[in-house]
């Protein structure tokens, strides 16, 4: 690696060059986690984070280049941006667990990702119990209930994430476990469900409070 | 003018001073750092720092910006345009046009709205809003004796890309390098934030004359960062003027008013508004009609106004995770909170009294000029940061007409998101990609920012082509696009041009023919120069001929005649060179006689002298 700027030999990962300071451009396939220096991982000092986030910005946001090259300018955009999209990432913890999973061969946000197929036949049946209730809640204008439902849905969410994180621990250990990995999906899968059912709620929520 | 020299010759400022602009519906001000202090800067002869937002297009051509523009109003209506600023980036037939007032559409097609005025083609509100601008930097130019490129522009924190690519556009238009689109609470929170040296959650709530914004914002170790922002760029004090003129309308069964009218009427309930901020009641006359409006009626006229800022406000805390309980301060932005109505309201809302101990007229202006410093100031750069949001969720079209978000409201800026899009039919060349942004489900009920179709795609089965669509927004909140086919690589890049904006081409051309007028303008004031310098250079021949022409010969003095006459007649012509060049000439053939003049009167002087000499 060297600086594009002084050709000072530099360490990978580094935001700006220790001797010129001038911002580095972006590595490519450069993590989430790089770009905080950080080993994947689910567990993350979320007070670390925000102050590292707040270092690293002040270092690299494009306004501390406005008058500087064109060049520099656009490395500090992309180096912000990553960093911006990190953080708002690894902040909440089921992002996170996405983004480990991702990264480990498993992205749940692609269409064709195909964990629906293998669900547990009970779950299929909780989703349909859940959504039929809420249907009703709404069609009746009992927003109460829904929120009653809500509370209750999202004490089963932190279950989940939580065997996600366990999952998603053992795979960081021993990346050649394809049980922890499909056990983590199914977690996942679950996870993101009950989050839809909430936003659900707070739409309704919403529109109550708007209308 | 303190720190002018200073300021003029810091290496760190090759483009002259950088000034913070708050280009706002009802007053806009211009603002710069001055030794370390943010100040606003005089507008007018007075003094004053509030320079109205109001542009007057007279019948025999020329522009009047400002309190003589606005004293145009009443004699004519459709040709002085006030609060132009709510139909920035609006398209014609937008609901914004609906709203009472005096402005006259143009008809016919294109999209973009535009007012017919007096002495020219249909203009704008790019075009209004930088004749505004444009005035705002000669105001700053004439305070600092130097030239003022570069600006941070203020924009309400809920304008959309469009109204925000036509604010980046005007600022161009007016030869203005924008540094920044700085949302409006956030430059008021920065005013705050330096001046108070504070730190904890603050909610700003900025209710202006056209726009209401509220953003929740953490301040810590000089980061400031926006959490949440939420608002409505279509409800503001302009809105109580219209609840009040309605109801003056509705009591003298006035159901048709003149354009005149109704621009004489909005500005006595203006007056009335601003008279109840401290009286009980006040007394509404126009045309001869007049009557008693108490505080109590005016705040149940313009309650449903206030109320709407409610849900709004208890949103954006829901958005940044807080209880208003949480909140160390709220900040009060924007001449409609002067309403004693509003500020009750917001005291209710958030459950503690609000802070407004800097002028809310000028706050946001003072926060702009923080940030124009902070951006050009390099010794100032790691003081202070600020991490903003894009106000509303930005996506693409997908089957079926829905909506899908690709980078959500509230989302830190810069950012990027991408989606991968595939072909749906055998052998398909080309992918329609449609941007939308706005928070509903459906594509129609969200602001079409921009379509655009993707070509030359190989031809192969369906889904089999792979298409990559990423969005980029910059630290202004403005959005860029691009496409990359899977396969082949090929990246075509689109810069979002809003649906109801300006082209780049129109822009540019607008920019050309303001240089072109800029020439004619400085051409007409040298002219007009060379003819005052004629009239003093003659006013001077013609007295000394008169007192002492018997110096001269026959010969001489028709020679000096002729050249006076010259000079006279090209004084009534357009060439201010040719002009400039008989002057001259003028000047050349008088100094023998000058000469002359000067020995008189010294050997008269000497003479009168001697006599006194004892």
């Amino acid at each position: 690696m060297q600086c594009w700027n002084c050709k000072t030999e530099t360490s990978p990962g580094i935001l700006s060059c220790p001797r010129c300071g001038k911002v580095q451009p972006l590595e490519a396939g450069a993590t989430f986690f790089d770009a905080f220096g950080l080993k994947p991982t689910v567990d993350v000092d979320l007070p670390g984070l925000e102050r590292a986030y707040r270092e690293r910005s002040l270092q690299v946001h494009p306004d501390r280049f406005s008058t500087a090259q064109a060049r520099e300018r656009r490395f500090a955009l992309e180096q912000s941006t990553l960093l911006n999209d990190a953080y708002r990432t690894l902040k909440d913890r089921a992002a996170r667990a996405f983004y480990v999973l991702k990264l480990n061969g498993l992205d749940l946000s692609r269409e064709d990702a195909g964990t629906q197929k293998d669900m547990p036949l009970s779950f299929l049946e909780e989703v349909m119990e859940l959504r039929e209730a809420l249907d009703g809640h709404r069609q009746r204008g009992t927003l109460e209930k829904a929120l009653e439902m809500a509370g209750e849905v999202s004490v089963r969410r932190s279950t989940a994430l939580a065997d996600a994180e366990a999952s998603l621990r053992q795979l960081l250990a021993h990346l050649d476990d394809n049980s922890a990995r499909s056990a983590a999906s199914h977690a996942l899968a679950r996870v993101r469900y009950f989050t839809r059912f909430l936003e659900e709620v707070n739409a309704m929520e919403e529109e109550a409070l708007e209308g | 003018m303190s720190g002018g020299l200073l300021q003029i010759h810091d290496p760190l400022k090759p483009k002259g001073q950088a000034v913070g602009i708050d280009l706002g519906t009802t007053n806009s001000l211009v603002a710069a750092v001055v030794n370390g202090v943010p100040r606003c800067l005089p507008v007018d002869e007075q003094g004053g720092t509030l320079l109205p937002s109001v542009v007057h297009y007279a019948t025999e051509g020329g522009v009047v910006v400002g309190a003589r523009a606005r004293a145009q109003a009443a004699d004519f209506p459709t040709s002085t345009l006030a609060s132009v600023k709510r139909f920035m980036g609006k398209g014609r037939g937008d609901a914004e046009t609906q709203k009472l007032g005096s402005y006259r559409f143009t008809e016919g097609v294109g999209d973009v709205v535009r007012f017919e005025v007096a002495g020219g083609a249909p203009v704008t509100p790019i075009e209004v809003s930088a004749e505004i601008l444009r005035t705002l930097k000669r105001r700053a130019e004439a305070f600092f004796s130097t030239k003022v490129e570069q600006a941070v522009i203020t924009v309400p924190a809920y304008f959309d890309d469009a109204q925000r690519q036509a604010t980046k556009d005007a600022g161009r238009l007016a030869g203005l390098d924008v540094l920044r689109l700085l949302n409006e609470p956030t430059a008021a929170a920065l005013a705050y934030g330096l001046d108070k040296g504070s730190q904890g959650t603050f909610a700003v709530y900025d209710l202006g004359g056209g726009t209401f914004d509220v953003s929740i914002l953490h301040l810590v170790d000089g980061v400031f960062q926006v959490k949440s922002t939420g608002g409505n760029s279509a409800l503001g004090g302009d809105d109580f003027d219209r609840a009040i003129a309605e109801e003056v309308l509705g009591a003298q069964k006035l159901t048709a008013p003149t354009p005149g009218q109704v621009t004489t009427l909005l500005a006595a309930a203006r007056a009335a508004k601003e008279a109840l901020t401290t009286a009980q009641s006040t007394t509404l006359s126009v045309e001869g009609y007049r009557t008693e409006i108490s505080r109590a009626q005016l705040e149940a006229w313009i309650a449903p106004w206030v109320e709407k800022t409610g849900p709004v406000c208890r949103r954006a805390l829901k958005d940044a995770g807080l209880k208003a309980a949480e909140l160390d301060g709220v900040i009060l932005v924007g001449g409609a909170t002067r309403v004693p109505a509003v500020r009750r309201y917001v005291e209710k809302l958030f459950g503690r009294a609000p802070l407004g101990d800097i002028d809310p007229d000028q706050v946001v202006a003072l926060g702009a000029a923080v940030q124009a410093d902070l951006l050009t100031n390099a010794q100032r750069q790691d003081e202070v940061l600020l991490l903003d949001v894009i106000p509303l969720s930005l996506g693409l079209e997908t089957m079926g007409g829905v909506a899908e978000k690709l980078i959500p409201r509230n989302t830190t800026v810069p950012t990027a998101a991408a989606q991968v899009f595939t072909t749906f039919q055998d052998g398909q060349t080309a992918i329609d990609i449609h941007v939308v942004q706005g928070e509903r489900e459906l594509v129609a009920d969200c602001r079409s920012l921009a379509r655009f179709r993707l070509s030359g795609l190989p031809p192969l089965a369906a889904g089999m082509t792979r298409v990559e669509v990423r969005f980029e927004v910059n630290a202004d909140g403005l959005l860029s696009v691009s496409a990359r086919e899977e396969a082949s690589g090929a990246i075509q890049s689109i810069s979002v041009k809003p649906t109801h904006g300006l082209t780049d081409e129109q822009v540019e051309q607008m920019l050309l023919d303001s240089i072109e007028h800029a020439e004619a303008d400085m051409h007409a004031r040298q002219l007009a120069e060379q003819r005052v310098e004629a009239q003093r250079i003659l006013a001077d021949a013609s007295k000394q001929l008169r007192e002492n022409g018997d110096l001269l010969q026959a010969q001489e003095r028709s020679g000096l005649e002729g050249a006076m006459a010259l000079v006279q007649s090209l004084s009534a012509e357009d060439d201010a060179d040719t002009l400039r060049e008989a002057i001259h000439a003028l000047d050349e053939k008088a100094k023998p006689f000058i000469e002359l003049v000067m020995n008189r009167a010294m050997t008269r002087a000497l003479a009168g002298h001697s006599v006194e000499q004892p």
